[in-house]
């Protein structure tokens, strides 16, 4: 079937992404754009005459992936993410999006003991993940230690209590803020919501299905209309093999971290990309993937973050957790 | 192979003992923490799809004021469709509607150059129509009330069916049915073949007894009245059957275009009549100087009452293409062929344009209808030719006719998912037939009727 492109104004698409492609499978639909340094898919399991409302989701799915890309973008100037690091030392508002994503990020600190740092993305600035054995000095790495933790910096959820205060944050100068952790599985519940919330609206009186997958990091809505499981194929740490693990998903997202393309390799061990904030060096003993079930796509992409933190522990951690995994050593 | 090499894993879901693990009492509650986490962070948003999250009850609300030019027929009919979603594919549909016609509809006799006393339908009182006008019973007056129920649903992944019934009634007409289909599924349920058939079992009760096919109409102001009318009359009431089947077969051609084309067959039989239709018998007499005018009988005009034929088969032929273009407009045309056993051709050809601008569409309409007369319609009998004749109906909506309809149509979609519409429609109907003779060429036997129909609705 012909493949469609979907053309965005300049404003909706501000790091000129190419065009959308909608085209139709044997029986779904399938919208493939870029965003997020990755793949990104949606899914649509809508009869061929629902054209009409699978181009407007499509359409509401693209733009809304890109304005959380565009928003919290470390690399885009005069975005949300720039503004908040223009006012250091200082209390600021928080639009309530913003906010929700830094009490989550919290929550993330707290139960990993310390270790789920969002302000620890500025190691990024000495580590280089290429697959290389160049490591940084220890004193670049130590240079960079008093500008990570987020216990330095202060955050104030909105007060409901008739004030109407919006919440606040007081970010030390020189810390940065880094959303690419939790930034993309954020955007794949955000579209799959939106998505079932348009078609909720719409009145729609036949059954429907979507799945949403940005790069590995997926979520759906239910079972395929036909009442099968959907099928996703996802990336092993095993390059070479070019194999994929091929999952089913009846509910719920699943996320994947692991070190398949971002590590450093000296002395015949891998180094992990996950840099343990305490001490700007890699965690030691990190599963090199991991897969985690969960109801979202935030929270399976948080667990599979927080186990791998672990180091070795990290079997353990997931078993606590009673989700569903997938690990790999 | 990678996929053997990774460990699959359920967790147990039994609770973990606080004083077992020794754990933080954080990480004991590392799956509520989460969890709590997640929701606040979507802010409610859904992240699955339930059945319970469909909306359970539909309701479309409309009314529908249909006014005739001159203000010879209003209507006015609310209707009230209520819909109960039991999951995406299986409802349950109750409709209401009430309609008020008021009025008056022409009778069936022909104008003339006299006045013309006329018994109204029931026996009860008279009219008298002036020379030269259309000969209108204004007695047309009804209130119907209609409820129709349809239960839908699926019958396994392939199938669905539907089952349902009806019931209108007005002051002297019960119309009782019941219907259903059975739809199959194919090619990824781009096919789809529908079996559908319908009953209807329809009393008439007419005011003064059901009037006897061929006979005279009595006259008032005859000595022999109240003799004429009771021997002009049968039984209290009469019945009739329909029986509908219909094949169809919807297909979508290509993303763009769904093509659908129906076969149906109905059959009807009883007293197909209309008991408050009359025929005029003219004087044929060339040499006399009535010669045109109302044949007369004891003094008085002859009108005899319309007999139909007591069966009826119709068939028809349906096809409709709907094609959406690149920016969302619609393209609805359709085309349906009739033709029945009482040599009744006809063609309806519709035309819809759908604009989309938005939230808001604009959705102009044209549809032409034409068929051709039965072949026991007469505009009027003749005083050579009435004793002979076996069927009859002067109904103009027996005859040759054609009727226009122009409407447009404008919709909102409410941003919660309701939807407000308004259409406007003009209406034209012509009539035509043989143009009489004598005197009665100059009366006009073909009025023309236009009329205007608004309705609006509300979906929510």
């Amino acid at each position: 079937m012909l493949k469609q492109l979907l053309s965005f104004d300049a404003v909706d698409n501000p790091a000129g992404h190419p065009a959308p492609e909608l085209s139709r499978t044997a029986d779904f639909f399938v919208l493939r754009f870029q965003a997020m340094a990755s793949p990104c898919e949606l899914l649509i399991d809508l009869p061929e005459s629902e054209r009409a409302r699978v181009e407007r989701l499509a359409r509401l799915a693209v733009k809304e992936t890109w304005r959380i890309e565009h928003k919290y973008s470390r690399y885009c100037s005069g975005n949300r993410h720039e503004r908040l690091h223009q006012q250091p030392d200082q209390w600021q508002d928080l639009d309530d999006e913003t906010a929700r994503l830094i009490a989550f990020a919290d929550q993330a600190w707290q139960l990993s003991d310390g270790l789920f740092d969002l302000t620890s993305g500025i190691l990024g600035k000495v580590w280089r993940f290429d697959g290389s054995d160049r490591f940084p000095q220890a004193e670049q790495v130590e240079a960079l230690l008093p500008l990570i933790g987020w216990q330095k910096l202060r955050w104030q959820p909105a007060t409901d209590n008739g004030t109407n205060k919006p919440a606040q944050l007081y970010l030390p100068a020189e810390m940065e803020l880094d959303f690419g952790g939790i930034g993309k599985e954020y955007a794949v519940d955000r579209v799959l919501g939106l998505s079932i919330a348009l078609l909720q609206q719409s009145n729609i009186h036949c059954h429907y299905s979507l799945l949403v997958n940005f790069g590995g990091d997926i979520a759906c809505s239910g079972p395929r209309i036909n009442a099968a499981a959907w099928k996703v194929a996802i990336e092993t740490p095993d390059q070479q093999e070019q194999t994929a693990a091929l999952l089913t998903l009846t509910a719920g997202a699943l996320a994947t971290s692991g070190d398949s393309q971002r590590f450093l390799l000296k002395d015949g061990q891998r180094y992990s990309h996950l840099l343990n904030p305490h001490t700007g060096w890699p965690i030691a003993n990190a599963a090199r993937s991991i897969t985690v079930a969960a109801p979202t796509c935030s929270q399976s992409g948080l667990i599979t973050s927080l186990a791998l933190l672990q180091g070795a522990g990290a079997a353990a951690y997931l078993q606590q957790t009673g989700l569903k995994y997938w690990l790999v050593d | 192979m990678a996929v053997t090499k990774m460990k699959f894993a359920t967790a147990t879901h039994t609770p973990i003992n606080p004083d077992q693990t020794g754990l933080p009492l954080k990480q004991q509650n590392l799956k509520a923490l989460l969890a709590s986490a997640g929701c606040a962070l979507l802010a409610g948003l859904p992240n699955q799809v339930q059945a319970a999250e469909l909306s359970d009850w539909d309701f479309e609300v409309a009314t529908l004021v249909y006014v005739e030019a001159d203000s010879r027929v209003t209507a006015l009919e609310p209707v009230i469709s209520a819909t109960r979603n039991f999951d995406s594919e299986t409802k349950l549909n109750l409709k209401l509607a009430i309609d008020t016609l008021t009025g008056a509809s022409p009778n069936g006799a022909t104008p003339s150059d006299q006045a013309q006393t006329f018994a109204r339908p029931s026996g009860n009182g008279e009219f008298i129509t002036r020379a030269g006008e259309q000969p209108l019973d204004d007695t047309f007056q009804d209130t119907r009330v209609a409820m129709a129920a349809t239960y839908s649903a699926p019958l396994g992944r392939d199938w669905a069916y539907s089952a349902g019934g009806y019931f209108s009634k007005e002051y002297d007409y019960l119309s009782l049915g019941v219907n259903g289909s059975v739809s199959r599924y194919l090619n990824q349920k781009n096919t789809t073949l529908t079996l559908g058939g319908n009953i209807s079992a329809d009393t008439l009760t007419p005011e003064g007894n059901v009037p006897l096919g061929l006979s005279r109409v009595a006259v008032p102001g005859a000595a022999s009245f109240a003799t004429d009318f009771a021997s002009s009359r049968g039984a209290d009431s009469d019945d009739k059957t329909i029986v509908d089947l219909l094949l169809g077969v919807t297909q979508v051609i290509n993303r763009r275009t769904l093509m659908q084309f129906n076969y149906s067959i109905s059959t009807s039989d009883g007293y197909l009549s209309d008991p408050f239709k009359i025929i005029s018998v003219i004087d044929d007499d060339v040499s006399g100087g009535n010669f045109g005018g109302n044949f007369q009988q004891a003094g008085q005009n002859l009108y005899l009452h319309e007999k139909r034929p007591d069966s009826r088969i119709k068939q028809s032929l349906y096809w409709q293409t709907k094609y959406q273009r690149g920016n969302s407009d619609i393209i609805d045309v359709s085309y349906r062929f009739m033709v029945d056993d009482w040599g009744i051709d006809s063609h309806t050809l519709d035309l819809k344009y759908r604009w989309q601008f938005g939230q808001h569409y604009l959705e102009p309409q044209l549809r032409w209808y034409s068929q051709s007369a039965a072949d026991f319609y007469q505009r009027y009998l003749t005083a050579s030719n009435f004793a002979a004749t076996t069927e009859v109906s002067a109904d103009y909506r027996l005859g040759d006719l054609d009727t226009y309809t122009l409407g447009v149509k404008y919709g909102y979609h409410l941003p919660e998912g309701n939807e407000a519409y308004a259409r406007l429609g003009f209406y034209q109907q012509k009539s035509s037939g043989t143009s009489g003779i004598g005197k009665l060429t100059s009366q006009d036997l073909y009025p023309e009727t236009t009329a205007m129909m608004l309705t609006a609705g509300y979906k929510f």
